[in-house]
């Protein structure tokens, strides 16, 4: 259900491929990246060795963001889904298609 | 994870050879919150109108049972749900802007450390759907009400249902539901929603015509009040006031309440009275039965019994049975497959009342029928069969 109060609004980062941990320790707490935007607003994401560039676009159907919560039991002859809780709404999403181009950090000096 | 600092972005910049006078001075450090991999958030396509529901405070419900597929149900909608894939990451980020908002927010050089909340590679499509309504008729047919001097009630160990109680239990909107318990006409008993048992109908039905003839009341004009007094001691009055609601049209004059009495429903309730104890009617026997039957005044005619009654005219002599749309399968395929085992070839204007209930928002009997069955000429009548053998 929506709750009391403005639903709160969250942005959608679209990526191609999997995201995968660099350490093995897992996703929680580690870092993606930073999120730049050129003058012009084109979103610029630094990922690892990575620059990848991408476009702001207008979801034409938005998202809703459904956290599960664990289904009180009910004694009466009620539906047995999870209740799910609106948490946010997505109305903008930011897609990167484009092919990464990697970072180059060691560029061997001239002899 | 220890936060970036300016220090750390400007530097990842230079590495980059990104120019910072070509960007805006803000930046985000994206990283995964603590329940980011949990997998407990997904993410929900939504159909036009429904953001807007969400927005203005209203609830959407995703309702089923273990053996039903989830359907998504606003106030007055419902929605079939289908898990899309995509082949691409999908991360939610909370307080993430916009480069239209972080230039209308005109703030400097900050670092907004925005935690992923979650990820995904699919979400829920919805597609609107018929709601899923005949469920809710045979809950109430489990215990249909027989009348206040029914054994039955009083030990009754059979479910009753509240709005609630149905409101958990079938997958359609609020809306639909209470809209489909008038269709139905189903009234409310001690706060449980009943139907009538079909001869505690009809006994009510025949208190009220049989009143209506030796008062010589015109069927147009039928005063709810002298029903009230003159019957209230046969039957309770909310029953005759309810057969009065489902077999009329309440209208106000001068003061006084009135009800312009339906012919066809009630020829219909009769004609179903009438081929409920058979299998079968020689036809023409059954319209001069059926005519006599009706009250005074009303002309009984077959088109009155579509979705009730079939005529058989390949038989000699004619018949006609009873066949109720309401006792036919939910789902188009099984319905299509019903009625091609009752008859192997139908017209357009047999099948119509038997699939009209299908359709969808927009949709067509013709494009029903193009889907789910085979045309072709029967003595130069255009008649429909199965598209596949039937065992």
């Amino acid at each position: 259900s929506g709750g009391a109060g403005a639903l709160a609004q969250w942005v959608l980062v679209e990526l191609q491929g999997e995201v995968e941990p660099r350490q093995s320790r897992g996703l929680a707490g580690s870092l993606l990246g930073d999120l730049h935007y050129t003058c012009e607003g084109v979103p610029v994401l630094i990922v690892g060795h990575h620059i990848l560039y991408g476009k702001v676009v207008q979801l034409e159907k938005p998202f809703a963001v459904l956290v599960k919560r664990g289904g009180a039991p009910q004694p009466s002859p009620a539906g047995s889904h999870g209740h799910y809780t609106v948490t946010a709404l997505i109305k903008t999403k930011l897609l990167f298609k484009t092919r990464p181009k990697p970072i180059i950090t060691h560029v061997p000096k001239k002899v | 994870a220890a936060m970036r600092s300016r220090a750390e972005v400007d530097a990842t910049l230079q590495t980059a050879k990104l120019n910072p006078a070509e960007l805006l001075p803000a930046v985000h450090c994206l990283s995964f919150g603590p329940q980011a991999g949990g997998g407990e958030c997904c993410l929900l396509q939504l159909e036009p109108g429904l953001c807007a529901e969400l927005e203005a405070g209203r609830s959407l419900v995703i309702r089923g049972e273990k053996d039903e597929h989830a359907v998504l149900c606003s106030k007055d909608k419902t929605y079939d749900m289908k898990i899309a894939d995509t082949s691409n990451m999908l991360l939610f980020v909370p307080g993430c802007k916009t480069p239209e908002e972080l230039n209308a927010d005109s703030t400097s050089c900050t670092i907004i450390h925005s935690q992923i909340a979650g990820f995904s590679n699919n979400y829920w499509e919805l597609r609107r759907c018929r709601p899923k309504l005949k469920k809710l008729r045979k809950l109430l047919m489990e215990d249909p009400y027989e009348g206040p001097d029914s054994q039955k009630d009083q030990t009754s160990t059979f479910s009753k249902y509240t709005t609630e109680d149905l409101l958990s239990l079938i997958q359609a909107s609020e809306e639909e539901i209470l809209h489909q318990l008038q269709v139905i006409d189903a009234c409310k008993i001690e706060g449980y929603w009943r139907i009538l048992d079909f001869d505690y109908e009809v006994k009510l039905l025949n208190h009220v015509t049989q009143l209506i003839d030796s008062e010589s009341w015109p069927l147009s004009k039928v005063p709810l009040c002298t029903c009230l007094e003159e019957l209230g001691s046969l039957e309770p009055r909310e029953m005759i006031e309810h057969i009065l609601l489902s077999y009329g049209r309440k209208y106000v004059d001068d003061g006084e309440v009135f009800f312009e009495m339906r012919e066809d429903k009630i020829c219909r309730a009769i004609a179903q009275m009438l081929l409920q104890n058979a299998v079968k009617f020689n036809l023409s026997e059954f319209e001069e039965v059926w005519q006599q039957s009706v009250p005074e005044g009303m002309t009984t005619r077959l088109d009155q019994l579509q979705g009730l009654a079939l005529v058989d005219k390949s038989s000699r002599p004619e018949t006609i049975f009873l066949l109720k749309v309401e006792d036919l399968p939910e789902d188009n395929q099984e319905r299509f497959n019903s009625l091609f085992g009752i008859r192997e070839k139908w017209t357009e204007v047999d099948i119509t009342p038997y699939i009209q209930d299908l359709c969808a928002e927009k949709q067509t009997v013709g494009a029903l029928l193009t889907k789910y069955a085979r045309s072709s000429m029967l003595n130069g009548v255009k008649v429909y069969n199965s598209r596949r053998p039937i065992s």
